[in-house]
């Protein structure tokens, strides 16, 4: 293999890695801060995704053209959008089931998720079909060789970046970030601190979220697609990622999110039926890294051991 | 004197003659059936399916001398074919459908062939194309009006041969149609001799993600990519392609012969290669009168390309019960009976497994922004050249 | 204490009686009926006599003829159960969705056993219910093994895998359980899709049952009454329901069912005690799996189709919600549960697309307003005749 096509596979590798670590980056927020282990979060991407699609459409219907003011726009409007939605389900479906069993809270996102998932379905106009997605990014490309390096890659992976270290950031060097910590480790203190405990919970989850829309815009504009059960599947990789990685530790999801693109890249490359095994190659891998290492890779700083 | 009881008695009369004239006018009510993919990503097949059958069956309700009324009812088979099995067992097994016009898609016929002959349920395919499907087995209920995708690839990989490509890629899905296609498209292009396959990629019927196999590809450097499968991973396929730069023909079946597809890529879809046995709907025999009735009736949607063999295989069963009567057994035998029968789509004979022969295959190319056929079209008179062609 | 309450003595057979009558005869109507209409106008009906019952404490008799009566009830359901499949001796589409009921039961009581006794996670029914399917599908194309016998074989593997993947994490906390079973889920669909051996995406058809030489796949004749194949199903469904709620109820009442209750209720306080966590979450999960894993090989034989799209991670979330719905560990509430949720979509068409979404909210409603389901479990029963 020459090194025009590795250079291919490693771009593909780092484009999906960088989606999964965005989904995976919101579900440590979540665990991280309540405890708890929000399954709607891939669906969330969804309906983030075809917030942006309704944006766009509604865009056109106006006039607008100009793609740079469209993609500013419909990015804008699908975090916003899904931010509100993730503080509206901290709000009414996580919070009060604080003091029920964990499981409570799991299978109350689970169903979140299906609802949100079939709502897109039955509810967006066509929404059972693929709807392509509108190519905001310069399309033009590079080719070194067999290697087409696209700009819309790059600037996707670019900004995906900036917005990774823009949250390393805001969790390290902030005030908000403090307090979203301070939360995290130990409830009952933050609030004794003077911590607004809710307000915390609620900007976490509209962080979290908007993520997510930004995770589902990035995905619209990668493969030109999206259909309503695209959430289902990252939300399943994401979260795996971020167990692998070790939940609540942010740089655990973003490891877990680049590994186990890595491992559905290798599994592509080295095994005879392509795209069909890599699936099953990955979970599995996921299942073995679980059984050495449940807690993830990257240890929980606390464990209960009786 | 009229006495009050007369009265009562000829009041009595009267309704009832007027009772038993009305009941005596009143068809016997008949059923039969529908079963199509009504929802996800070809669905726009399965609703002009559903529409143009619906057409026979208006048609037939409106005419003076038919002998029952009709009624259909309709089922989704979601192209799953799990679903397909359910929706079959549910028609089946009521007692009350006679027969029924089934299956657009292979993957979905298949699985529910066994069905049908377990219940005795008298079936005609109207758009499925995978030969198994009659042919595997010998089962009396199972007929089909449309032709087998033996004669597609045939022309197809005729077409592509004579136009100089020497390398062909095949994508094919895992279903048992896009493993048919795979089967039929190698062995016509290995008889013809002249191009040949430098790969094979199964894919999963709903996979996204297709850069793993287009990569490969890429290093194979083919000049055309052949596809057999439905559209919602044709038009995924085709745009990945353009996002990996790969300049190759693509070569699709009737598969992709919908709306949709051109829909789904817009300015992509240029140039890309298509074959449908079958004259296109505006040629067919019927064709015109077909196309008038189905107007009329304002649909949301077109026959897209299957519609016309739905309505004649509709059709098809509506005469065969008025000519034996409700009776599954009776219809399945009739049916075994059927020689040259006109019909809109031309003449229709069954052979000893059901099937049909169509004669003619349409090539296509889609040339902006439709499917034009290929010998109309700027690309077979040299005026535009397809990726690679010299 | 216990044995002086003769004279408020034994609940009254009655109120049981009388439920399962009335449920019956509710349910041969509502299956029966064909219009949408007719449909929708039962089920309004439904809910405003159950509503109504509540609101008048009804359902307090009833309760207590279940909770002291249960073996009486138990043989007096299954004469209705008999009784509804003679009404519909000739209907094939009725006796399979009763069918499907009795067998999803099963399913979801394995499930039962997994989550309300011990408390561990399996999103995954769906896939064990699948290999169960997919196993008497290879078998019976295959081999030439007895039937009866290719369903324990069902359940064994089923068991046997299920017991594979939950060693290495039971030293964890219950939510990593979870995910390895989420994983599992997804991992087997996409397993059985890309693997031809298995049939991929097309599935394989399954021979039916032959039992003694007698094949199920005939409908009986006699005389003039022609009796639909699937009586032959109902009999063994049948007897694997009995089987399977018996020993349900046998376990919850045994000193494993105290162990896997105290299990679930506090691990730490079960471990000081001396329990050893590990073995007992293996051993429900292998019993729940076993069951699912039979109740699927029937399944497949039934159905007389197996493919990977009938076992996903969405089947095991209906599975889940069944259990949900009806009442963690009670054993009546999943039946009912597992009625609700399969014969209202197959009846009201209208609200078949809407199945899946419809089902969520129920659960998010129940989660919200009624955690412990429709029916929940009564408070465990020390003593024979004792009445809190």
């Amino acid at each position: 293999m020459d090194a025009g096509l590795l250079a291919q596979y490693v771009m593909n590798g780092l484009m999906l890695g960088m989606m999964y670590a965005l989904v995976a980056v919101g579900f440590t927020l979540f665990f991280g801060v309540l405890d708890v282990i929000q399954f709607s979060h891939g669906d969330v991407l969804t309906v983030g995704a075809f917030a942006a699609l309704a944006g766009f459409v509604g865009l056109n219907a106006l006039g607008v053209s100009s793609p740079w003011l469209e993609l500013a726009i419909i990015l804008t409007l699908a975090v916003a959008a899904m931010a509100l939605l993730g503080a509206l389900i901290a709000r009414y479906l996580v919070m009060p089931l604080r003091s029920a069993p964990p499981l409570n809270t799991l299978l109350i996102t689970l169903m979140l998720g299906t609802v949100l998932r079939e709502g897109v379905r039955l509810f967006y106009p066509q929404g059972a079909n693929p709807k392509p997605f509108p190519a905001l990014l310069p399309r033009s490309s590079f080719v070194f060789g067999d290697f087409n390096l696209r700009l819309d890659n790059v600037l996707m992976l670019a900004t995906g970046v900036l917005v990774i270290v823009g949250l390393q950031f805001l969790l390290n060097r902030t005030k908000l970030g403090l307090a979203i910590r301070a939360v995290a480790q130990d409830e009952e203190t933050a609030r004794t601190m003077g911590i607004n405990f809710t307000a915390i919970v609620l900007i976490t989850f509209a962080l979290g979220s908007g993520l997510a829309a930004y995770a589902g815009v990035m995905n619209g504009l990668y493969y030109n697609e999206i259909n309503f059960g695209m959430g289902l599947y990252l939300g399943v990789i994401g979260f795996s990622a971020a167990i692998i990685g070790g939940l609540g530790s942010i740089y655990g999801a973003i490891l877990g999110g680049f590994l186990f693109a890595g491992l559905q890249t290798i599994g592509t490359v080295m095994l005879p039926f392509a795209s069909a095994y890599k699936d099953v190659f990955a979970f599995a891998v996921v299942i073995a890294i679980m059984a050495w290492r449940p807690t993830g890779l990257i240890r929980e700083k606390i464990s209960e051991r009786v | 004197m009229i006495r009050t009881s007369n009265i009562a008695a000829v009041a009595l009369a009267t309704a009832m003659l007027a009772l038993g004239a009305v009941t005596a006018d009143a068809k016997q009510k008949v059923k039969v059936g529908f079963i199509g993919p009504l929802t996800g990503g070809v669905s726009v097949n399965g609703i002009g399916g559903r529409n143009s059958a619906d057409v026979a069956v208006k048609l037939r309700n409106a005419d003076p001398k038919a002998k029952y009324e009709y009624e259909m009812t309709v089922l989704d088979d979601e192209c799953k074919p799990n679903v397909a099995v359910q929706v079959a067992t549910k028609m089946a097994a009521d007692k009350d459908v006679i027969a029924a016009a089934t299956h657009y898609c292979s993957a979905a016929a298949i699985a529910a062939v066994d069905v049908y002959h377990k219940f005795g349920l008298p079936v005609i395919v109207w758009g499925a194309v995978l030969p198994d499907i009659t042919y595997r087995n010998k089962y009396a209920e199972v007929h089909r009006v449309n032709g087998t995708m033996i004669n597609q690839n045939d022309t197809n990989a005729e077409l592509i041969s004579s136009l100089g490509f020497k390398t062909v890629a095949v994508i094919h899905d895992t279903t048992d149609y896009g493993k048919g296609h795979n089967e039929y498209f190698s062995k016509a292009l290995a008889k013809i001799g002249k191009a040949k396959i430098v790969g094979t990629f199964g894919v999963t019927a709903d996979q996204q993600d297709f850069t793993a196999e287009l990569t490969k590809i890429k290093e194979l450097k083919p000049d055309v990519i052949y596809f057999g499968g439905l559209t919602p991973i044709g038009v995924r396929i085709r745009s990945q392609m353009d996002k990996l730069g790969i300049k190759a023909v693509f070569d699709g079946t009737s598969g992709i012969v919908s709306d949709a597809y051109i829909q789904g890529l817009g300015p992509l879809a240029e140039g890309t290669l298509a074959f449908r046995e079958g004259a296109p709907t505006a040629k067919l025999p019927g064709g015109k009168f077909f196309m008038e009735k189905y107007n009329e009736q304002k649909y949301d949607n077109p026959p897209e390309a299957y519609g016309a063999f739905a309505y004649a295989a509709m059709n098809l069963i509506l005469d065969t019960i008025e000519n034996v009567g409700p009776d599954r057994k009776k219809v399945v035998a009739a049916l075994g009976n059927v020689k040259d029968r006109d019909s809109i789509v031309g003449k229709i004979s069954f052979d000893d497994h059901g099937q049909n022969t169509v004669a003619v295959i349409t090539k296509y190319v889609v040339q902006d922004g439709k499917f034009v056929e290929w010998q109309d079209s700027e690309y077979a008179s040299g005026k535009r050249k397809l990726p690679g062609q010299k | 204490m216990a044995g002086n309450n003769s004279n408020a003595a034994r609940a009254g057979l009655w109120p049981g009686f009388a439920a399962i009558a009335l449920t019956t005869c509710y349910l041969a109507v509502l299956l029966a009926a064909e219009e949408q209409n007719v449909i929708i106008a039962l089920l309004v009906l439904g809910i405003v006599i159950v509503v109504g019952a509540a609101w008048f404490g009804l359902f307090e008799g009833v309760n207590r003829s279940f909770a002291e009566r249960e073996d009486a009830m138990g043989i007096f359901a299954i004469v209705a159960l008999v009784a509804l499949a003679a009404v519909f001796h000739e209907a094939h589409f009725v006796l399979l969705l009763v069918l499907t009921v009795m067998l999803y039961s099963v399913a979801t009581l394995g499930l039962n056993i997994q989550f309300g006794y011990a408390g561990v996670l399996n999103f995954a029914g769906a896939s064990f219910f699948g290999i169960g399917a997919y196993t008497s599908a290879v078998l019976n194309t295959h081999t030439a093994v007895p039937h009866l016998i290719v369903l324990l074989i069902g359940g064994l593997l089923a068991a046997l895998i299920g017991s594979l993947l939950l060693l290495p994490v039971l030293r964890t906390r219950g939510h990593y359980a979870a995910v390895v079973t989420i994983a599992f889920a997804l991992l087997f669909k996409t397993f059985l899709e890309v693997n031809d051996v298995l049939g991929g995406p097309q599935g394989m058809q399954v021979p039916s049952m032959k039992v003694f030489g007698w094949s199920f796949n005939d409908n009986i004749d006699i005389g003039d009454i022609t009796l639909s194949f699937y009586l032959n199903y109902f009999v063994v469904s049948l007897l694997l329901l009995i089987a399977a709620f018996a020993l349900v109820r046998r376990l919850e009442r045994s000193w494993i069912g105290l162990n896997l209750d105290a299990l679930r209720l506090d691990e730490t306080a079960a471990s000081c005690f001396g329990l050893n966590i590990a073995r007992w979450k293996i051993t429900a999960f292998l019993i729940g799996n076993f069951l699912i894993g039979i109740a699927g090989a029937l399944f497949g034989m039934v159905g007389g189709f197996v493919g990977p799209n009938n076992y996903t991670f969405a089947d095991s979330l209906i599975l889940v919600s069944i259990l949900l719905l009806g009442g963690i560990g009670n054993p009546w509430g999943l039946v009912v549960a597992t009625f609700i949720v399969v014969v209202v979509p197959e009846k009201l068409q209208t609200i078949q697309e809407y199945r899946f979404l419809l089902y969520a909210v129920m659960v998010i409603a129940v989660l919200l307003f009624r955690p412990e389901g429709l029916l929940p479990r009564p408070v465990r029963r020390y003593f024979p005749g004792w009445r809190p």
